[in-house]
């Protein structure tokens, strides 16, 4: 088998195809598990400042040409009429029926050039387009590093930092021997690391400003080297693998939606481009929501918190059926605050006999690419929870989901945890049950700080 | 160059540099952290079988020459009559005070020509006797990927095949039925055309074997294991199940060498350089004591009194035959009570304190766990490896109790978690200590270790 079309048309049913993966868990790879420990990781994210390491788990996708503003333009919603040089911006291209295909940031880096950075899906969507679309763009992808290296080199086009958290700036501040100007969310611009200069990205993942910066992979250790002994006053922390992923339960961004590229003849002709060994063939999905149509695991720039990007002002592929979605009700994205005694009670199966109910893993706790659990409100399935794990700051397990419209802040509903019958093929699952886990429906982002403290973008316009 | 004793010297306490040293517990690179998910690789050794991966996290040391054996013998505190090439053995010497310095396997390959194998420990003490006893021997040591510059440019591939379907396995690769061995004998096989050699073991509870081999080798070796064991429910055992195996077999890895104290051990401190393992171990848990001696064990305790050959000259002969008229402490497994181990890891969900984070399936932190056991207002013993096992559906504990605690029944508590909120080790969070019951319980605690180990050593002579 060639291409998705063809892996797609051998397994029968998409659905009982991802849900069976043998891929086992989405690795965050080659960083260390651990610096010093995850809670106190977690914990200087929200007091001191952490260093993380995005160097090698997002793909990045290099668009060069005449052509590049134009080809992102018709990929799409956000507006383009102003996206100079030195800016980046979301970007989560739909498919022609306006369901979101991926999710990440695109930098403008120079004229006529920009790269997207995030999870493979839309980057490979970026590619296609360009690839095929009759745009004079060159392309080049520099994927992630390999979930086990076993030892092999790494080579990295570019190291990737974040310097986030409360002192951050301050860091930010002594590691370049000066003052560094405010500027705007997801604006542009450089500094001095190690006698070097590094461009920057105001940015603001876990809930306070800092920046993301990045350079050349083989000067990693010494920039890196340098943030430390920078941040050594300040308490900063270096995050490992196993805390990273878990900052987004605070600040609310879900990484992980369903590509939407299983179904529909238009997008067949990107299904017979996608090869038998990419993402979107061999991803898994987990947990308790199972439904036989693929489709029902798509979710829409609205329900992800992206309504307001949405800009009709130029043509992209979904605008008319984003534009019929436009006035309707839609599913929202909200943080869900597990019940203590429920997630006490699944730890406590695993001190007993018979089957136990799924391992919570902390602090991340998903065991799939794509989280898919079922969540209901007095018996009727009201949204879906896409990302979970435990918050040492908040001292509560928190997850990610989407839910309908009249379920309110401050509803309790029930989280289905585990999968039905035991547990699907997938390697990650041991033989449970399911239990129902009683959840708080929560502001998104969760972390108060998260929300007051984002200037811009849709953290500070979501729902409160 | 500074050595351990200008390291101690300068600490004032060995207790205070190693209970705050920097270093977390020993890793096991090499192998992603999970093949499946930790909870079926635990099973697998009990119901099925699995492949460990050893080829990472041990050292290596190679001794030949015409004074090899008279060497070795006079650092161990079991006979070498019976050792002859073709033969392995536990080997476990011990300071002039009679205390326990390492624990490691010896494999006898040809007349005078040894490898040892497991943490560096011993082997230092090894390469210190050679470099300074006027011994005719040559040494060659390969380290452990964790402290090489070439992690994985590792000498040999070691790998374990256990479980109760291990021979099954073995004989579909084989083409035959596996040669009849007795246990710690090796025999030379061939698998996927390479020569391996095999040492009948049993580290998980069943009969199995040690395979080892040319590093460049392994794979082709372990592809064929995998591919002829996939009909046996064969699985591969990752870096965070692997540690947890010895909670159901027994075996105590982690004696911290006793070498900090005594004017004879001062020449070894003062060859020990500061960069030593030595030097950087830590020490974890709840068992604080001002006298570094009180960390050390005899053979007894680690359950080798009857390993001891009073026939042969040795060091810590003298010291070891005055200990054994007296009483001995007990090595038993502790079976923690379900709802303190539950009020544990449920803190982490309150408001309130919280107690040291439990890891799953390893809850070990530092290098040399050492926690306090107390029965009745009295310090009962120390705890040693502590995790969860899957199989048993408990967390378990190795510990070293006084005869009198150490009855399988009596009912003990561990107190878990450093006093005042944690050490300064980078493993620690801010914490309280918390008390468990635990029910005193055989060692090996699994009952299949205990059963079939057929042919004699410690785990069928154990207490039971």
């Amino acid at each position: 088998m060639k291409n998705l079309e063809e892996v797609l048309r051998a397994a029968g049913n998409p659905v009982t195809m991802l849900r069976n993966s043998p891929i086992g868990a989405y690795v965050y790879p080659v960083v260390p598990g651990e610096f010093s420990n995850w809670r106190d990781e977690q914990a200087a994210w929200q007091k001191t400042a952490v260093l993380f390491d995005q160097s090698h788990h997002m793909v990045e996708q290099y668009v060069q040409g005449p052509d590049t503003l134009k080809l992102f333009t018709h990929l799409g919603m956000n507006s383009f009429a102003s996206f100079p040089v030195n800016r980046a911006k979301q970007l989560a291209p739909c498919n022609y029926d306006g369901y979101v295909i991926g999710d990440g940031i695109l930098f403008h880096l120079e004229e006529s050039h920009m790269v997207f950075v995030g999870r493979a899906p839309a980057a490979s969507w970026i590619q296609f387009h360009a690839e095929t679309g009759g745009f004079n763009v060159k392309t080049r992808k520099d994927d992630r590093s390999p979930g086990n290296t076993k030892g092999l080199a790494i080579n990295r086009t570019n190291y990737r930092f974040q310097i986030q958290g409360p002192n951050a700036w301050k860091v930010i501040e002594k590691v370049n021997g000066g003052p560094v100007p405010e500027l705007k969310f997801f604006h542009m611009a450089t500094m001095k690391i190690a006698g070097r200069t590094v461009r920057t990205l105001r940015h603001g993942m876990a809930g306070a400003p800092g920046l993301e910066i990045w350079g050349p992979y083989a000067d990693r250790e010494e920039i890196r080297a340098a943030i430390v002994a920078a941040g050594k006053e300040f308490g900063l922390k270096e995050v490992g693998a196993r805390a990273y992923a878990t900052n987004t339960c605070e600040s609310g961004w879900i990484p992980s939606p369903l590509p939407a590229v299983y179904t529909g003849e238009k997008m067949k002709k990107y299904r017979e481009w996608l090869p038998a060994s990419s993402y979107e063939a061999t991803g898994s999905i987990g947990g308790s929501f199972v439904s036989q149509n693929i489709e029902d695991y798509y979710v829409t720039p609205y329900e992800m918190g992206y309504g307001p990007f949405i800009k009709f002002d130029h043509d992209f592929i979904g605008k008319e059926a984003l534009q019929k979605m436009a006035g309707k009700p839609h599913r929202r994205k909200v943080t869900l605050a597990w019940n203590a005694d429920d997630v006490v009670k699944v730890w406590r199966s695993m001190l007993e006999q018979g089957d136990p109910y799924k391992y919570i893993d902390l602090p991340l706790s998903n065991f799939t690419s794509a989280t898919y659990d079922r969540l209901t409100h007095q018996g009727k399935t009201v949204g879906l929870n896409m990302f979970s794990g435990y918050s040492y700051n908040e001292r509560s397990m928190l997850s990610l989901g989407i839910v309908d419209p009249d379920i309110q802040l401050g509803n309790e509903v029930r989280l289905l945890w585990g999968e039905e019958g035991g547990g699907t093929k997938k390697p990650t699952v041991e033989r449970h049950r399911q239990i129902e886990i009683r959840a708080i429906v929560s502001p998104a982002p969760y972390a108060k700080q998260a929300r007051t403290s984002y200037h811009e973008g849709w953290r500070s316009k979501a729902t409160v | 160059m500074r050595s351990l004793e200008d390291v101690i010297q300068a600490a004032g306490n060995p207790v205070d540099l190693l209970r705050h040293s920097p270093s977390g517990p020993n890793v096991y690179p090499g192998v992603p952290p999970e093949y499946t998910n930790w909870r079926d690789e635990q099973q697998a050794w009990q119901k099925t079988c699995v492949l460990f991966n050893l080829s990472f996290h041990m050292a290596d040391l190679y001794v030949e020459g015409p004074d090899a054996t008279k060497l070795l013998s006079q650092l161990a505190i079991n006979t070498f009559k019976n050792v002859s090439p073709g033969r392995a053995k536990q080997f476990v010497p011990c300071s002039h005070d009679g205390h326990v310095i390492g624990d490691v396997i010896l494999f006898n390959s040809a007349p005078n020509q040894y490898v040892l194998v497991g943490r560096i420990p011993a082997l230092n003490w090894i390469q210190f006797h050679a470099a300074t006893g006027g011994y005719d021997v040559k040494l060659e040591l390969d380290e452990r990927s964790a402290a090489r510059k070439d992690p994985f440019n590792r000498k040999s591939y070691r790998f374990q095949i256990q479980g109760p379907n291990a021979m099954k396995v073995m004989e579909k690769v084989l083409g035959q039925r596996p040669p009849e061995v007795k246990f710690f004998h090796v025999t030379a096989l061939v698998i996927a055309g390479k020569q391996v050699t095999a040492l009948r073991h049993g580290m998980a509870g069943q009969p199995g074997f040690e395979l080892v081999g040319p590093h460049a080798e392994g794979d082709a070796v372990r592809d064929a294991i995998v591919r002829a064991g996939e009909e046996f429910g064969l699985r591969l055992v990752g870096g965070r199940a692997y540690s947890s195996n010895t909670l159901e077999s027994g075996w105590i890895p982690s004696p911290l060498p006793a070498v900090y104290s005594g004017e004879k051990m001062k020449p070894y401190r003062q060859w020990l350089t500061a960069e030593s393992y030595e030097a950087k171990a830590s020490i974890g848990g709840s068992f604080a004591s001002k006298k570094i001696e009180d960390y050390y064990l005899t053979p007894w305790d680690m359950g080798y009194g009857s390993f001891i050959d009073y026939e042969h000259d040795f060091i810590g002969r003298d010291a070891l035959q005055k200990m054994a008229k007296g009483t001995h402490r007990k090595k038993v497994t502790l079976a923690l009570e379900e709802a303190d181990v539950l009020r544990v890891i449920g803190s982490q969900l309150e408001k309130g304190e919280r107690a040291k984070f439990m890891e799953f399936p390893s809850a070990v932190y530092s290098m040399h766990p050492y926690d306090k056991v107390v029965a009745g207002g009295k310090t009962a013993g120390i705890s040693t490896w502590i995790g969860y096992s899957s199989n048993e559906r408990r967390m378990l504990t190795i510990a070293v109790l006084e005869a009198q605690y150490a009855e399988p029944g009596t009912g003990v508590t561990l107190v878990w978690g450093e006093e005042n909120g944690g050490t300064r080790k980078p493993t620690i969070e801010r914490h309280k200590q918390m008390e468990i019951r635990a029910i005193v319980s055989p060692v090996p605690y699994a009952e299949t270790a205990r059963k079939s180990y057929a042919d004699g050593g410690w785990r069928k002579t154990a207490v039971t």
